[in-house]
């Protein structure tokens, strides 16, 4: 067992590479499971050795890849907090919010074991829950959208030019009605702690969707 | 407040003015304070500011439910793209050269079940996005891809509709042959449709449209199909336990010609209808 800093082999980057290869499939699994889009987009892969749901649909992947192309600076200097997919109604009121809350510990305890095996276990963990959540949330009203919010650490505004990584994806702080949820429920998911990253998951659900 | 009743002793010092005066003071409500609302003393700096989020919006896809795939405008306000099938298949299928999200799939890739089509919603939030038109991707034998219909060759039972009947009544005849064979009533068996059954007049294309949106509509329990175009034939999969209902469903609703047979494997063709 080796400790290291958060510069050691640029270590923030592996932790970005996993945390953003796993959002990208927790985020396709959540658009599945609440029915944001039609399920014939979606097709069946296998990540983390269980079934999940991956869209085909070349815009919607796009979208989905930049924005985490775009967050990934954000994750690999421990500056996003929480990454949130928010499931809006017609009038863009959120009803959904995911929120993965991510902390990384400043010194890292590092074993081969660590990254590979132990810590997909973990996050297979969270694909299960994230798979039957739809048993604890009350059905979503019909044409819902969604949105990625990233909560910084600091003024979202010192963070901006970190995430225009791309040049035609620019990205702005979200208005406060995306924000804020009236009467929210809290869903518990999952949480884990590694030596690399501490996460969590839980669900805010608005009390009255329709 | 009900009356209350003070029990003393006639001769006491303290004398009965006092002991009202002490009685009435023990009688009076509770002080009571309104308690401050709650505030963390260590709120975190996601509390302080907003989030962050991407200017445009999320793609809107909608089902169509249509097999053909055509380019059309008809909203005033919402630009739409359908795409082809194969048109998805091949970007897809690039994207997933670019970049490493998933594990490729263990089985054979499914179809969309339905077509889709991406519309941009006007929305005063979200800033109206301009509809970006994918390159045109040419078949293998050259053809462009958007003159010809999605050619499906998957069709998959969802379970949504339900069963049609929970344990179907064999007939004694199927009783018989699945007892002889020794099948497992779960087993999978195939109903093989040949172009002899579809008649002189259609071809075996409409009969694969009208049993695609069978299967996908739930009326035909336990049933995966394909079409095998190269042999021209369609293979229908079921339960063994399904699989004469199913028959006499596909010969009712797709108006089937002649016989059809049913095989399970290695024993190959087992019972015809």
């Amino acid at each position: 067992m080796t400790t290291l800093t958060r510069q050691d082999l640029n270590f923030g980057q592996v932790v970005a590479d996993i945390l953003c290869e796993f959002l990208e499939v927790a985020i396709h699994l959540i658009l599945y499971v609440r029915e944001v889009y039609p399920s014939g987009i979606f097709q069946k892969r296998k990540k983390y050795n269980v079934p999940v749901q991956m869209s085909c649909h070349p815009e919607l992947n796009q979208y989905i890849q930049d924005t985490l192309h775009c967050v990934k600076p954000l994750i690999e200097k421990n500056d996003a907090e929480k990454v949130v997919v928010v499931i809006m109604d017609k009038e863009h009121h959120p009803v959904e919010r995911f929120v993965f809350e991510i902390s990384q510990p400043p010194l890292l305890s590092i074993s081969s074991d660590t990254l590979l095996s132990h810590v997909e276990q973990l996050l297979r963990a969270f694909i299960l829950k994230i798979s039957v959540c739809d048993a604890v949330l009350n059905n979503n009203p019909p044409g819902c959208s969604f949105t990625v919010l990233v909560h910084t650490r600091d003024a979202a505004t010192r963070n901006m030019e970190k995430v225009q990584v791309i040049k035609d994806f620019p990205w702005i702080v979200a208005d406060e009605q995306e924000v804020h949820m009236q009467e929210p429920r809290l869903i518990p998911l999952k949480t884990m702690t590694s030596d690399i990253v501490k996460m969590q998951l839980y669900v805010e659900e608005r009390a009255q969707k329709t | 407040m009900e009356d209350v009743v003070l029990h003393y002793q006639p001769g006491s010092s303290a004398g009965l003015s006092s002991l009202l005066e002490r009685t009435e003071k023990l009688l009076e409500s509770f002080p009571r304070r309104i308690p401050p609302v709650f505030t963390p003393w260590s709120p975190t700096a996601a509390d302080h500011h907003l989030p962050i989020r991407p200017a445009k919006p999320a793609p809107v896809i909608t089902c169509s439910g249509d097999l053909h795939f055509s380019d059309s405008r008809t909203h005033p306000h919402t630009a739409q793209i359908q795409l082809q099938k194969s048109e998805v298949d091949g970007l897809v299928a690039k994207r997933l050269q670019d970049r490493p999200p998933a594990e490729t799939p263990p089985q054979n890739t499914q179809e969309p079940k339905d077509a889709a089509c991406i519309s941009e919603a006007p929305n005063h939030l979200f800033p109206e996005r301009e509809v970006t038109v994918l390159p045109l991707e040419k078949h293998k034998d050259g053809l462009a891809v958007t003159d010809s219909p999605v050619k499906r060759s998957w069709s998959i039972f969802t379970q949504k509709g339900g069963l049609l009947q929970s344990s179907p009544s064999l007939s004694k005849q199927f009783h018989h042959m699945v007892s002889v064979h020794r099948l497992h009533l779960h087993q999978r068996a195939k109903w093989v449709i040949s172009q002899h059954n579809c008649g002189a007049d259609r071809d075996m294309e409409q009969v694969w449209r009208t049993l695609s949106l069978s299967v996908r509509s739930s009326r035909l329990p336990t049933c995966n199909a394909n079409i095998q175009r190269e042999r021209a034939e369609i293979w229908v999969f079921c339960d063994v336990l399904h699989s004469e209902q199913v028959g006499r469903l596909l010969k009712a609703e797709l108006q089937l010609s002649g016989r059809i047979g049913l095989s399970v494997h290695r024993l190959e063709n087992i019972f015809t209808m």
